[in-house]
């Protein structure tokens, strides 16, 4: 039987109709798929770790209730093990071979600083929740969203803490030599010159140095009326506060974060030594007067009773940026798709999206979307199911 | 501040003097640097810490445990870093081996240990003071270190032995002595002395897996200093070095300490360049 041109061109324009009504059909039950880049092993994992529990529960909740339009999330897991180089690769993958609509991650700044630019390059949309400073541009990576505050916005808390809320004039800052501690040092020691405070000690130390006392004391001698420490090394913190309770020196110490983890307590050589200890945190995520969180936190707390996941060994803010950062790409997904260009639209505009760990606007200029107000400093030595109580000063 | 100095310099000073001691034992025996001395400090500080407060077992047991372990990671290092390299020692194969193996132990402690440092136990019951056994233990192990092998070396015929091979050990072999066995021997006996430096050093240093590449790096100074396979010269330069980091550390302080310190190990090997107390070597020509 032999087939006309005109037949043929039947065939054809009718096999073109046909796909095109049968694709959409199949998409629409496929999975969305998600990129998801965070730090489950090796040396910086434990902020990976906590936040991994938040956001296997997200995925977990919005799967069973129905997903997206009928659409499960597939979250796509690449463990960066910690490593800059081990996280280009899984974002090339991501990318290349998997195709994900978006990426969640990388959850630490080292990883994010080598991941940021290839995920750039290839037009993939980026959530991530890491603290250095340039790690989001909206000109030269315009599809990149922080939903975490900058180191700015983390010194500048510790910062006004100490000068206006404990009124020290004379402070310490000091540092271990990693990139983090030198650069949270150089770019916060101005800035507390400029609110007027008097930096009489600034150094640099290696976090491996077994004694510090030589440090405290030069910074006792100096004057210094409040130590400010920049490291995430557990050790290293815990020798400063160690010494400075072994002098009797009664000063506070106030900065990163670490200052308040389990691990940190674990190597005190009394668990009173964590008085007067005052680490950054979130608003949110803290017990305000009479022990209280906000409803919403105190909500999300249930949810993570009923699913049985540990706080014991993590910390609430970890688990809540997990929990939020799938709600909000999934929030993005259902009003726009999972187009690059429609999720970066619809991120542009978004405005307090109500997070458990912060309320998160973006615009089309400040891709920094966490609110300076949220970012605050606690009692270290009141932690409790992975939350602290404010430090004093604070109110409500 | 001189008594600061002084205390902690010593303590310090006292670890880094094992280290190198652990370095001496197994070069002796084997003519090989072995790179896995600051490992087994390390591991000494990393299964104390696990017999003693992670699996609550009785102090005295946990020493015990982790000095076998110690013992244990020595011997392995003969078998698979040292002896199938020995026919080659002029093509020094064994700084690969010995820093490849020093590198998987300590990745596996990373993995799993922990990579934050974690807490070490105090050893004894007493209250915290001046002369805490913070700084004194890591002194004591130093002292019983010395004393015990110069009665091993000088008093037993085993300690003869070990003096025969490291002295000429194709003689050694000659007339009738199990070079093999007696090689393992002070490679067990090195990986003693590294984790007794670990263990008595634990409450200074804690136990951290990133604590190898520093025993290993700052351990090697004092046998630089103090002559290859000189133990005396060892302990004495190991001693030195810790007072001069800590008096660098009060009077310079921050990272200026370390440099301190490597401008002075740099201008010491200048003008001594086989080290504080090493002899020249002889060459026949």
């Amino acid at each position: 039987m032999s087939i006309t041109r005109r037949q043929a061109l039947k065939s054809a324009a009718a096999a073109t109709v046909a796909s095109s009504f049968a694709k959409p059909a199949i998409a629409q039950k496929s999975p969305i798929q998600v990129g998801y880049l965070p730090a489950l092993t090796g040396p910086s994992s434990s902020t990976g770790v906590g936040i991994n529990r938040g956001t296997q529960l997200a995925i977990e909740e919005i799967n069973k209730s129905g997903g997206i339009d009928g659409r499960q999330i597939e979250l796509i897991t690449r463990d960066t093990q910690s490593d800059p180089t081990k996280a280009v690769n899984g974002a090339a993958e991501l990318t290349r071979g998997a195709k994900v609509s978006v990426v969640f991650g990388p959850v630490n700044s080292g990883e994010s600083l080598a991941v940021t630019p290839l995920l750039a390059r290839t037009n993939t949309p980026q959530v991530h929740p890491c603290w250095v400073d340039s790690l989001t541009d909206a000109k030269k990576y315009p599809m990149c969203f922080r939903n975490a505050p900058t180191n700015q916005q983390i010194g500048g808390a510790a910062n006004r803490y100490v000068f206006e809320v404990l009124k020290r004039k004379k402070v310490a800052v000091i540092s271990d030599t990693t990139g983090y501690g030198t650069a949270s040092v150089n770019a916060y020691v101005p800035m507390l010159k400029q609110m007027g405070a008097e930096v009489v000690y600034q150094g640099n130390v290696d976090a491996a140095n077994p004694d510090l006392k030589p440090e405290i004391l030069r910074m006792q001698g100096a004057g210094a009326e409040a130590i400010m420490p920049w490291s995430v090394n557990a050790g290293f913190l815990s020798r400063i506060i160690n010494t400075r309770s072994q002098l009797n020196w009664d000063v506070p110490i106030c900065g990163q974060t670490t200052l308040g983890s389990g691990q940190t307590k674990a190597l005190l050589d009394k668990p009173e030594y964590w008085a007067k200890v005052y680490p950054n945190n979130f608003r949110p995520v803290c017990y305000g007067e009479g022990g209280k969180l906000p409803d919403r936190t105190n909500a999300f707390l249930d949810r993570l009773k009923s699913a049985k996941i540990d706080m014991g060994d993590t910390l609430l803010w970890w688990i809540a940026l997990g929990w939020d950062s799938p709600n909000m790409i999934a929030e993005a997904i259902k009003a726009v798709g999972p187009e690059p260009e429609k999720l970066v639209g619809y991120l542009n505009q978004l405005k307090n999206f109500p997070g458990v760990y912060g309320d998160i606007s973006f615009t089309a200029d400040r891709h920094d979307g966490y609110p300076d107000q949220q970012v605050v400093m606690v009692e270290a030595n009141s932690l409790k199911d992975g939350a602290f109580n404010l430090a004093p000063g604070y109110g409500a | 501040m001189l008594a600061s100095i002084v205390l902690s310099g010593l303590a310090i000073g006292s670890i880094y003097a094992l280290i190198g001691v652990t370095y001496n034992v197994m070069y002796s025996a084997s003519r090989v640097f072995s790179f896995t001395a600051g490992t087994l400090g390390m591991v000494g500080g990393i299964l104390g810490s696990l017999f003693i407060l992670r699996m609550g077992l009785p102090v005295w047991l946990g020493f015990l445990l982790a000095l076998a372990g110690g013992a244990l990671l020595g011997v392995i290092t003969e078998i698979v870093a040292v002896r199938p390299v020995l026919k080659s020692l002029d093509q020094h194969l064994y700084v690969l081996s010995t820093l490849a193996l020093a590198l998987m132990v300590q990745q596996f402690a990373a993995i799993e240990w922990s990579t934050e440092p974690q807490p070490f136990p105090r050893i004894f019951d007493i209250a915290r003071g001046g002369f805490d056994q913070t700084f004194w233990l890591p002194m004591a192990a130093c002292v019983i270190t010395i004393v015990g092998l110069e009665l091993l070396y000088r008093h037993t015929l085993v300690g003869h032995a070990f003096l025969a091979i490291a002295e000429d050990n194709y003689a050694a072999r000659a007339l009738g002595l199990p070079e093999r066995n007696l090689r393992i021997a002070s490679f067990a006996l090195a990986g003693v002395i590294g984790a007794l430096a670990g263990f008595a050093g634990g409450q200074l240093l804690l136990a951290f897996f990133a604590n190898a590449p520093l025993l290993t790096f700052y351990g090697f100074v004092p046998v630089a200093l103090g002559g290859m396979g000189n133990n005396r010269g060892a302990v004495a330069a190991g001693l030195i070095l810790g007072l001069f980091q800590q008096a660098a550390n009060f009077l310079v302080g921050g990272i200026f300490a370390s440099v301190a310190v490597f401008t002075a190990f740099i201008f010491v090997l200048l003008a001594f360049p086989d080290g504080l107390a090493g002899a020249s070597a002889q060459r026949r020509v």
